[in-house]
């Protein structure tokens, strides 16, 4: 397997666990969440934090705990989810569709300046670095085979994330989730906490992007405010868009379709002498397109959300309409 | 009234909400029987939705108190309220739309243990799995009984609007709550349905929950009241009987000309 496919195959292992705590958010509970890449960034941010050692000057940041990687990780969730759980307390109180989002976005705001201009937290924008091939001592893996180490890691992670989330699809939990994202009063008449409930799924979301943060700070062996996109959130909307909202199998295709092949397809264009940010400014353009055409002609994605189908006999005969 | 001590559902005292100046409910007070159908009826502008949103706690009162198997409701938020078991409907029709007939009649009963997070997600038990099959036979013979059996796997989104009433039905009687508040069942629904929606209503009585129905259709009211109230400008002005309030001044007087007698207002 060449280095190229490895690196593609993690990635998008780590992609889909971002794309599958997005669907919780937006896919089940059905709010537009746009601070949800900030979740990622601070699982990163913190697993950076708690496996380097401390800073060396003139490098300022918080912590420098040299945990091991899988306690990190831990922690990154953990620090995810306690984050989500205030922007959630504010943000989910009252406000819905595009008030609940511009919320969230002035949240990830927050977030993004904090990384980038409060210095001692992460050291601004030169960011964190130094968490080079977490584990792999423990088995004395040389960088060739630790490639193929962490991209098995990564795989079984989303492996793991996706039969949970498999769990919870089909659980009362995930049903009362689609309940608010159908109709919330109604949800309400029928006994359902809706501001607990929202809370609970938006904090499981935020822990899920703390995870896939965690594996990427590993992936990348850095992190910093450059790494740090706004454009990424808008690429895990078109998969979990492109791929059905609300349907895990969807939720992975789509990110094996935007998230990978459109991802990597401007790689193979020729490039055009003088101009070489064209071709990468088209990948933009085409995620762009894919997503307008599927909002026009096909919302529900290419794997709608299953439904449960009762296939038993009729109980007894219908009543006559009359 | 003749009967001496009828044993109430729902009593409603003082009542009182109002909008900036305007009075939408003010000092309302009124008894719903237990076991039988109360008509709630009124011109438009009564105040009968704004106190429907009041019992059921989506809104807050300014004053009054709402009784309800011995305790204050007001204060209390909707789900609380739903959860001591009385149930409401809306005006418009509030399916869960992707969801199908059945799974819209099972997610209206609430279970907080296996709603809950840890219990719904790694509680694996057999007792899971039979509670769960036991919910959906209930669910299958209320859809059943209701006529729905054939939409029974469509997405409740896609069924007319006469279906979608009846699916808030199933809903209900899968909900069992001890009183139920109908806003304008027969809003949007075919008349021809009537009699279905009516049979539907005595289904509730007879599983032993009690009805308000809001309704401007009349005939229907008559149809299926055991007792009706009527509230103009945000108050009760009368009550009783269908049949007595046929010749009451203050009833034809509210309604402005409305017909009421003909029973095609």
């Amino acid at each position: 397997m060449s280095a190229y496919l490895v690196s593609i195959l993690t990635e998008g292992s780590i992609f889909g666990i971002m794309a599958l705590g997005l669907n919780v958010i937006w896919g089940w509970a059905g709010d537009f969440d746009l601070a949800y890449y900030g979740y990622v960034a601070i699982g990163a941010y913190m697993t950076l934090v708690l496996t380097i050692g401390p800073p060396v000057p003139p490098a300022e940041f918080i912590l420098g705990l040299q945990l091991p990687y899988p306690v990190a990780v831990a922690g990154a969730v953990a620090t995810s989810m306690a984050v989500g759980l205030v922007v959630g307390l504010i943000a989910l109180r009252h406000l819905r569709g595009i008030y609940f989002s511009i919320v969230t976005l002035g949240a990830v705001y927050v977030m993004y300046v904090m990384a980038g201009q409060y210095v001692r937290l992460f050291d601004g924008y030169n960011g964190l670095s130094g968490l080079f091939d977490p584990m792999g001592d423990w088995f004395g893996f040389d960088y060739q085979t630790y490639q193929y180490f962490f991209l098995g890691l990564s795989l079984v992670c989303f492996v793991l994330v996706f039969l949970f989330m498999a769990r919870i699809s089909s659980s009362r939990f995930g049903m009362a989730l689609r309940t608010l994202r159908e109709d919330e009063r109604a949800a309400a008449a029928f006994g359902r906490d809706i501001y607990r409930l929202k809370l609970k799924g938006y904090v499981l979301g935020a822990g899920i992007g703390g995870f896939a943060g965690a594996l990427f700070a590993a992936y990348l062996s850095a992190f910093n405010p450059s790494a740090w996109s706004p454009v990424e959130v808008i690429v895990l909307y078109s998969a979990v868009l492109v791929g059905g909202r609300g349907n895990i199998r969807g939720v992975a295709l789509g990110v094996l379709i935007m998230g990978v092949l459109v991802q990597e397809s401007t790689r193979f264009l020729p490039q055009i002498p003088n101009h070489p940010q064209v071709v990468l400014a088209l990948r933009g353009a085409i995620i762009g397109l894919v997503l307008v055409l599927f909002l026009r002609f096909r919302p529900q994605g290419l794997l709608p959300e299953r439904r449960y189908i009762d296939r038993e006999p009729a109980v007894e005969p219908a009543p006559q309409a009359t | 009234m003749n009967i001496p001590a009828v044993a109430t559902a729902l009593e409603v005292r003082g009542l009182s909400k109002h909008f900036g100046g305007v009075y939408a409910v003010e000092n309302c007070s009124f008894q719903a029987p237990l076991g039988q159908v109360t008509g709630l009826i009124g011109p438009n502008g009564a105040g009968k939705s704004t106190a429907i949103d009041l019992i059921s706690g989506f809104k807050l009162p300014d004053a009054g108190t709402i009784l309800f198997k011995g305790r204050e409701l007001e204060g209390l938020p909707p789900h609380r309220i739903s959860r001591l078991g009385l149930v409401r409907t809306f005006q418009a029709p509030r399916e869960w739309p992707a969801l199908t007939v059945i799974e819209n009649v099972v997610m209206a009963r609430w279970d907080a243990r296996r709603e809950s997070f840890f219990q719904g997600v790694f509680g694996l038990g057999r007792g899971q799995r039979a509670a769960a099959a036991e919910e959906r036979t209930r669910a299958r013979e209320i859809i059943s009984e209701l006529g729905l059996d054939a939409v029974r796997n469509e997405r409740a989104g896609s069924l007319s609007g006469g279906q979608k009433r009846l699916v808030e039905f199933a809903r209900i009687r899968m909900a069992q709550p001890e009183l139920v508040i109908l806003d304008e069942p027969m809003g949007g629904v075919n008349p021809v349905m009537g009699e279905r929606m009516a049979m539907a209503i005595e289904g509730f009585i007879a599983t032993g929950t009690s009805v308000i129905v809001v309704e401007h259709n009349l005939p229907f009211i008559e149809r299926v009241t055991q007792h009706v109230i009527v509230m103009a400008q945000g108050t009760v002005i009368a009550e009783g009987p269908f049949e007595s309030l046929r010749s009451s001044q203050a009833v034809v007087d509210a309604y402005l000309g409305e017909v009421v007698s003909d029973g095609k207002a």
